[in-house]
């Protein structure tokens, strides 16, 4: 329980849905690509610092922050606790997201004056955890039924979404006009785990009852799907290496892709758009689902004289009592395959750049000067259990000199409507590095931050000629 | 370059004050959560004609006992901290009856009695009569050492010495429920 309060306030104090927005059109950074395959970084071509080269966490919780529970105050932390927890309803969710380069490279390929070609090619772990608030669920278990009768538990509102996975990917862009720049990445998924409850109904409630003073009605149906997590937890065999075999595809394996592509209206203008995860994971080792199904009234037992049946003795009675309730409660395991489909993500941007720098000699030689500043506004969406998370912003991004560029955001999303974030990237020689970071009003007390996305990264590089 | 000191100035002072301030995680230590959990108990409703036999005699004293294996159970004891209990007898049979409810232990050790007395009913009108009985403390460990619960109904002998027959009017209900206090220390 203390690690699960404590992955709570990590999921409180750190961050986002996954939106990296300060990420999006970045083409300084190489990574900007996994965002939008078709987008070619600037360098004639890069190399990921292993295990380096793209750190992402981003954890957010859209009804509290962890301030709203641990404020130190005079009040109870119980009371603090309940009011926070009251203040929310059951669209509120926690979210984890975490990324890691294991290694990652590009280059480009043919001739870059005619056909502006680039490859891209790697592989990332990723963790994805998201729970929606049983908001009823807590009310049960902070409260009770005794003040709640007549009111409906509604038990479906449990809906958990958890995976680690490792992703072997390779793409390709091709600049096939002036205008426009297609992009491809196919990925191939291995799913170290797996859990996957998100389509749960029931129901438990109490009324005033007929024959005695009380009746319950429950009414379940709730099923839970996991794959990897049996050899890790079994009491007798349990593995917990195993987890470390599933990252180079020895884990539950499925297949996806990106698309992307980008449209210059004009050399100021462009239009960007992609297609992230679109793809599927199918589930056929070490499955354990998970079933509770049945339905029952329940108002009280009449020992004396047991009505149903006749000939039936107390004991019988009694007997069928426990076992209607042992069945209700019996949870049924099965080992049935499943296939879980990918978070798909969708990012759409337009951006206005502008500030060409006027060389004071005309120098006939020197390639085209970049506009130094840029103006973009962006969408991004992405497909949860319950509804697509969406988020929109705007963002300002300068180069400063030759290879140092900033970056600062404004966005508005699921957590807040206040969310500023700032990020950078220089190269120095060889070395490229990069940080990014948003909802930098809460930086000076993380605690009430409700979401905080970090990213950052190293990358060694090769300057495309001028 | 005005705009690279200001986002150096920005950048460094945000990293600076970056900090979680006015906050105590120690607090989560005294997490406790109290639920109520009211449920059902012992019911029925009988006619008055249910205690006569089939050979036409008085059934006197019915009595039966369940085995009640929740008390026992490692959460119960280690989280129920009151226990209360309500019983109710309705009563539209002129005749008075007891109820007794034991408490008893696998060693069929008699732990709590309920004793609920139901007078009769000349006129037929409901007799309602409520027995309450809380435990917390010492005698909350009778219960929690429960496995069995005898439940005995005895007709009290006539004043004027009619027994219970076909005609015999009016019926006996009896109605119960438990509500259960826990305090559960979440964190520990």
């Amino acid at each position: 329980m203390k690690k699960c309060l404590l992955l709570i306030c990590l999921a409180t104090t750190l961050a986002n849905a996954q939106n990296k927005q300060l990420l999006h059109g970045f083409n300084e950074i190489p990574q900007s690509s996994y965002l939008n395959p078709a987008i070619q970084p600037t360098y004639k071509s890069f190399f990921g610092f292993p295990l380096l080269s793209h750190i992402h966490v981003q954890a957010g919780s859209s009804g509290v922050s962890a301030y709203d529970i641990f404020v130190d105050d005079n009040r109870a932390f119980g009371d603090k606790l309940e009011a926070a927890l009251l203040s929310m309803d059951p669209q509120d969710f926690f979210l984890v997201n975490q990324q890691l380069d294991i290694f990652s490279g590009g280059f480009q390929i043919g001739n870059p004056q005619i056909d502006q070609k680039y490859i891209t090619f790697g592989m990332y772990q990723e963790a994805d955890i998201i729970s929606y608030f049983p908001r009823d669920l807590v009310i049960l278990a902070l409260d009770g039924n005794q003040n709640n009768i007549d009111r409906t538990f509604d038990l479906g509102q449990l809906n958990i979404a958890a995976e680690m996975i490792s992703v072997i990917h390779a793409g390709y862009s091709t600049k096939v006009s002036n205008q426009l720049t297609l992009g491809l990445r196919g990925k191939i998924y291995s799913s170290m785990f797996n859990v996957k409850s998100t389509r749960n109904t029931g129901s438990f409630v109490t009324n005033q009852g007929v024959n005695n003073f009380l009746i319950h009605r429950f009414n379940l149906d709730m099923r839970a799907q996991t794959s990897g997590i049996a050899t890790l937890v079994d009491d007798e065999n349990s593995d917990p290496t195993a987890i470390g075999k599933r990252v180079f595809l020895g884990g539950n394996l499925g297949l996806g892709i990106d698309f992307g592509l980008n449209y210059a209206i004009n050399k100021q203008w462009q239009v960007a758009a992609s297609l992230i995860d679109l793809g599927f994971i199918r589930h056929s080792k070490d499955i354990r689902n998970y079933v509770l199904d049945g339905s029952l009234v329940f108002e009280g037992i009449n020992p004396i004289f047991p009505e149903s049946g006749e000939g039936q003795t107390a004991e019988e009675y009694w007997e069928e009592v426990q076992e209607d309730f042992e069945e209700l409660f019996d949870i049924e395991e099965t080992n049935d395959k499943y296939t879980s489909l990918r978070p798909l993500k969708f990012f759409g941007g337009l951006t206005y750049s502008y500030g060409q720098k006027v060389a004071k000699e005309c120098n006939c030689l020197a390639g085209e000067e970049p506009y130094r500043n840029a103006l973009a506004f962006q969408v991004f969406a992405i497909k949860r259990p319950l509804r697509p998370l969406i988020a929109t912003t705007i963002s300002y991004s300068k180069l400063l000199g030759a290879s140092w560029r900033i970056k600062a955001s404004y966005t508005i999303d699921s957590f807040s409507a206040t969310n500023l974030g700032l990020g950078t990237s220089f190269r120095l020689g060889p070395l490229q590095f990069y940080a990014l970071a948003d909802n930098l009003l809460q930086y000076n007390n993380l605690a009430k931050a409700q979401n905080v996305s970090l990213q950052l990264g190293f990358n060694y590089v090769i300057a495309r000629k001028q | 370059m005005k705009l690279k000191k200001v986002f150096l100035l920005v950048f460094s002072l945000m990293l600076l004050s970056s900090c979680v301030k006015d906050i105590d995680f120690d607090q989560a230590e005294t997490f406790i959560i109290d639920p109520v959990i009211e449920s059902s108990f012992i019911f029925f409703n009988e006619p008055a004609t249910s205690f006569m036999e089939e050979d036409g005699s008085e059934a006197s004293v019915v009595l039966d006992t369940v085995r009640v294996e929740v008390f026992t159970d490692d959460f119960i004891v280690d989280n129920l901290v009151k226990a209360e209990f309500t019983f109710e007898g309705i009563n539209t049979i002129n005749r008075a009856y007891t109820a007794a409810i034991d408490f008893l232990n696998d060693d069929d050790e008699i732990q709590h009695t309920t004793n609920l007395a139901i007078p009769a009913s000349p006129t037929n009108q409901p007799i309602e009569v409520v027995v309450v009985e809380t435990f917390e403390g010492i005698p909350l460990e009778a219960v929690k050492n429960s496995t069995q619960l005898a439940f005995t109904l005895e007709l009290q002998a006539s004043d004027d010495g009619t027994i219970i027959d076909e005609n015999t009017v009016g019926d006996l209900s009896f109605r119960s429920k438990g509500a259960f206090y826990f305090l559960i220390d979440v964190i520990e």
